[in-house]
């Protein structure tokens, strides 16, 4: 009898501790990919998202919002004409490898960034003029100007993570763990990686040195998929607790009506919109710009391709961001054939003289989704007999070298910012150089003083009557035209909670919990 | 011996010529294509004088010829080069994508033949019955079904609606490679590591990918084996053993199916390149980590040198496999004279 009872208690033991087990690690499903495992030359979400996890900035945004709070750094101070911003460190913190974190790791992560020029090298050059270290835990940032929005940029970029002197090398860039010295990652956020395979996993275990409290699940197991579909079964089956990025709309709409499973809707930050290369196309003409704008029916494009799942969107700026204005809505509005008749035909064009173009979408960047939105805009835009579109695509790479040498007249492009400011949703398409890096070739001295203006203000009415003016001026210029908003779809087992993604697209992983 | 030795070096030095001739092929393929890498590789923000640094540093900006001339020098060298987008050099993920392309693919063979042989075998036996007009009829169904659709429809069926087998990866998502990977052959590893709880769900993930790309060539080995069957089977020495009355199991299974075994074997030296072609589809069906979908990626991101080195591994894989597939020829049927 005593045997039986023992061989019992074991049983209720090992079943204990294989659901604690199971409650302990949770699976992340992802059609992403990691790229350079180097805050120093990485630029897309999925990495960043790594980063933000294993590492941390002086700033921070407190979880699900965009509040920025101390980070590594307990507080900071800024000089008066805004040019000098000074963080009081933490003290005691360790890099998962032992090394202590002091202003010099500071310094030295910010040079090292500013001297490789990786890609995302310019986050920190454009607004960094050189770091200074007053004291082992205080550290100065020298602006190139006044910057007001400085503290998101700090708090929300990787290039601004502290790295360990002693594993990642100065004066090269590291493209896999491998090549860091221990050949592990290491950092001074909530998790530390413990293996990584390339587009098959990477392992996340809690970091026990972590200042803040302790991760929710223990072990985060990120697994790639080549598919959404895939991605999506793999859901269904439970083989995954989570999937994130990307679900293609129809998957969305089946599995947010699944009992076993919970959805989360968040507004994203992630922007669509048409761009019209504005030198030599044939929409160097503004009017046209405008007649196009007029036609697009944002409703229907969201209902049609999108299952209604993301928001029409009237502005460059998003809903939601300071600033916001619906320009497009009151001026153009939406599928207003009327108003795009009367622009085409001042501008000569009609029934038997009908502007003709090629509008292009790539397949291969934005989802599957892409050759749809191509579809539905082609016939918005033929609901007069005034337009003929021929829809046209060409793969990302060749789709990139298109727009640079101009030649796509009109093609879609999607937007996720660097940081969160209306700046960055306007600057990089309406300022000379960043229109050119986005195939518009758009350029205007008074749009160029007005960027710099708001740039380099530090009083919020002025910065807020600069970007109505920008976004009034938008529709008149219409050298890109709003169609919608991402919303971000996570969708996890029943059981997992604590999903928080504000609008700085930053995905605490340390908030996930399990419940019972 | 020697003569085997001559042969294989004689067919060793062919592999050069053709080798030289894919790879050119490949080369100025890729330079032809539209798009390049730096404009895939580089973010809005990046200016021209940026883009022309990079073209500079992969000597992108040189004449074409001459970034020709710099890659044979290079591979003289057994270098295969460094990719351009993550670069490190194109050996790295090669090396951890092959081991499982070719477990796959040697489990497809596996399945291939498995099916195609046994039931070749029953339709020529049952000749001109419902058996085989059904055989038949399997055979060229699976033979006209695309491998990605077959996949796509065992991942359904087995995967989803019956949750018989795992449809995507080669381990459970809870288990991590890490602790058992040593040559980058799961089913190996595990052994090796004496996880037999891995070592099974190795297998299991193994199962649906293998039975895609099996099932989809298994038609053509059906339909020859069936053909050489029925030629065996009437020939003299058949008729003979069947007189002597040597049973009918080892007349078919010995005797018979030896001698129209050789054929089949050319055939799978052909089909073995088919094999590697579907891996290539069914690794993107199964979110399958291997060679096939590393090429996938890099030709949409025109990372010209690891799709060059990827192909060129391809080649070399299909013509070692082709000369295994002599040698095994030659020892099967005497008469051949290598």
């Amino acid at each position: 009898m005593n045997r039986r009872m023992g061989l019992i208690v074991l049983a209720a033991a090992l079943l204990f501790a294989g659901a604690a087990w199971g409650q302990s690690v949770l699976v992340y499903g992802t059609t992403d990919k990691v790229t350079d495992m180097d805050p120093a030359s990485a630029y897309d979400q999925h990495t960043w998202d790594i980063f933000q996890n294993i590492d941390k900035g002086l700033l921070s945004y407190e979880p699900g919002t965009d509040k920025v709070v101390p980070g590594l750094a307990q507080s900071y101070t800024v000089n008066k004409d805004g040019t000098e911003y000074t963080f009081k460190l933490r003290s005691g913190l360790k890099f998962t490898d032992g090394t202590p974190f002091t202003a010099d790791t500071v310094k030295w992560s910010i040079d090292r960034v500013m001297a490789l020029k990786g890609d995302p090298s310019w986050l920190v050059t454009q607004f960094v003029k050189e770091v200074q270290v007053v004291d082992p835990l205080t550290v100065k940032f020298v602006l190139t100007g006044p910057t007001p929005y400085f503290p998101t940029i700090v708090a929300g970029n990787p290039p601004y993570f502290p790295l360990s002197p002693n594993i990642y090398p100065v004066n090269k860039i590291v493209h896999d763990p491998t090549e860091l010295v221990g050949g592990a990652l290491v950092g001074l956020g909530p998790y530390k990686v413990t293996s990584f395979k390339r587009d098959e996993e990477v392992v996340l275990d809690a970091n026990p040195g972590y200042y803040g409290k302790a991760p929710g699940v223990k072990r985060i197991i990120i697994r790639y998929f080549a598919d959404a579909t895939t991605m999506r079964l793999a859901l269904e089956k439970g083989e995954i607790d989570l999937a994130y990025k990307s679900l293609n709309p129809s998957d969305i709409s089946d599995l947010s009506k699944n009992a076993k499973l919970n959805t989360y809707k968040l507004a994203g930050p992630f922007i669509r919109y048409l761009c019209f290369e504005c030198s030599q196309s044939v929409f160097q003409n503004k009017v046209l710009r405008q007649a196009i704008g007029a036609l697009i029916n944002r409703p229907e494009i969201n209902q049609k391709v999108y299952l209604g799942q993301n928001l029409p969107l009237y502005s460059m700026v998003p809903v939601g961001m300071i600033y916001h204005s619906d320009d497009f809505k009151t001026t153009l509005g939406d599928g207003n054939v009327k108003l795009a008749e009367k622009l085409l035909a001042s501008a000569g064009y009609s029934k038997d003289k009908p502007l003709t173009f090629d509008l292009w979408y790539t397949p291969s960047h934005y989802g599957d989704t892409e050759v749809n939105l191509g579809d539905v805009l082609k016939t918005e835009l033929e609901k007069t007999p005034f337009v003929k579109v021929t829809v046209k695509s060409a793969e990302w790479a060749t789709y990139k070298q298109q727009f640079h040498n101009k030649q796509m007249a009109a093609y879609l492009l999607g937007w996720y910012p660097d940081y969160v400011d209306p700046d960055d949703y306007t600057a990089a398409f309406a300022q000379t150089d960043g229109s050119a890096g986005e195939g518009i070739y758009f350029s205007s001295k008074t749009w160029d003083d007005l960027f710099v203006k708001e740039e380099q203000s530090l009083v919020p009415s002025v910065r807020a009557q600069v970007f109505k003016q920008i976004q009034k001026m938008w529709t008149d210029e219409a050298m890109t035209v709003p169609i919608f908003q991402g919303n971000l779809y996570i969708i996890t087992r029943k059981n997992v909670t604590g999903v928080k993604i504000g609008p700085p697209l930053i995905f605490n992983y340390d908030e996930l919990r399990f419940t019972k | 011996m020697r003569r085997i030795l001559n042969y294989l070096l004689v067919r060793i030095l062919l592999t050069i010529p053709m080798l030289f001739v894919l790879l050119t092929l490949v080369f100025v393929v890729l330079r032809v294509m539209p798009g390049d890498p730096v404009s895939a590789m580089l973010g809005g923000h990046a200016p021209e004088y940026v883009i022309d640094q990079k073209k500079a540093e992969l000597g992108l900006n040189k004449p074409v010829f001459a970034q020709y001339v710099d890659y044979l020098g290079q591979l003289a060298r057994g270098d295969l080069g460094r990719s351009m987008i993550l670069q490190e050099s194109v050996s790295t993920p090669i090396k951890e994508r092959l081991p499982a392309t070719i477990e796959l693919t040697l489990c497809g063979l596996i399945v291939t033949l498995a099916l195609g042989i046994p039931l070749g075998v029953r339709a020529a036996r049952r000749r001109r019955t419902g058996q085989d007009f059904g055989i038949r009829l399997y055979a060229n169904v699976v033979y006209c079904i695309p491998v990605f659709w077959m996949g796509l429809m065992l991942q359904m069926i087995f995967g989803v609606f019956l949750n018989l087998f795992p449809i995507a990866g080669r381990i459970g998502a809870r288990v991590i490679s890490s602790d058992f990977d040593r040559t980058g052959f799961y089913l190996i590893d595990t052994l090796l590591k004496g996880d037999i709880a891995s070592f099974w769900d190795v297998l299991y993930h193994l199962i649906l990918p293998a039975f895609t790309l099996g099932i989809t060539l298994s038609g053509v080995f059906v339909r020859l084996t069936r053909a050489n069957m029925l030629d065996v089977l009437k020939s003299d020495y058949v008729l003979a053993s069947r007189a002597r009355g040597v049973p009918e199991r080892k007349v078919v299974y010995v005797h018979a199916l030896r001698n129209a075994l050789i054929p089949i074997v050319t055939m799978l030296g052909l089909q073995f390149s088919a094999l590697l072609a579907g891996a290539i589809l069914t690794e993107t069906t199964f979110s399958w980590p291997g060679m096939g979908r590393l090429l996938l990626e890099r030709i949409y991101l025109r990372d010209y040198p690891t799709i060059q080195g990827v192909i060129i591994v391809y080649a070399l894989f299909v013509s070692l496999v082709s000369l295994i597939i002599d040698i095994v020829y030659a020892i099967i049927d005497p008469r051949v004279q290598l």
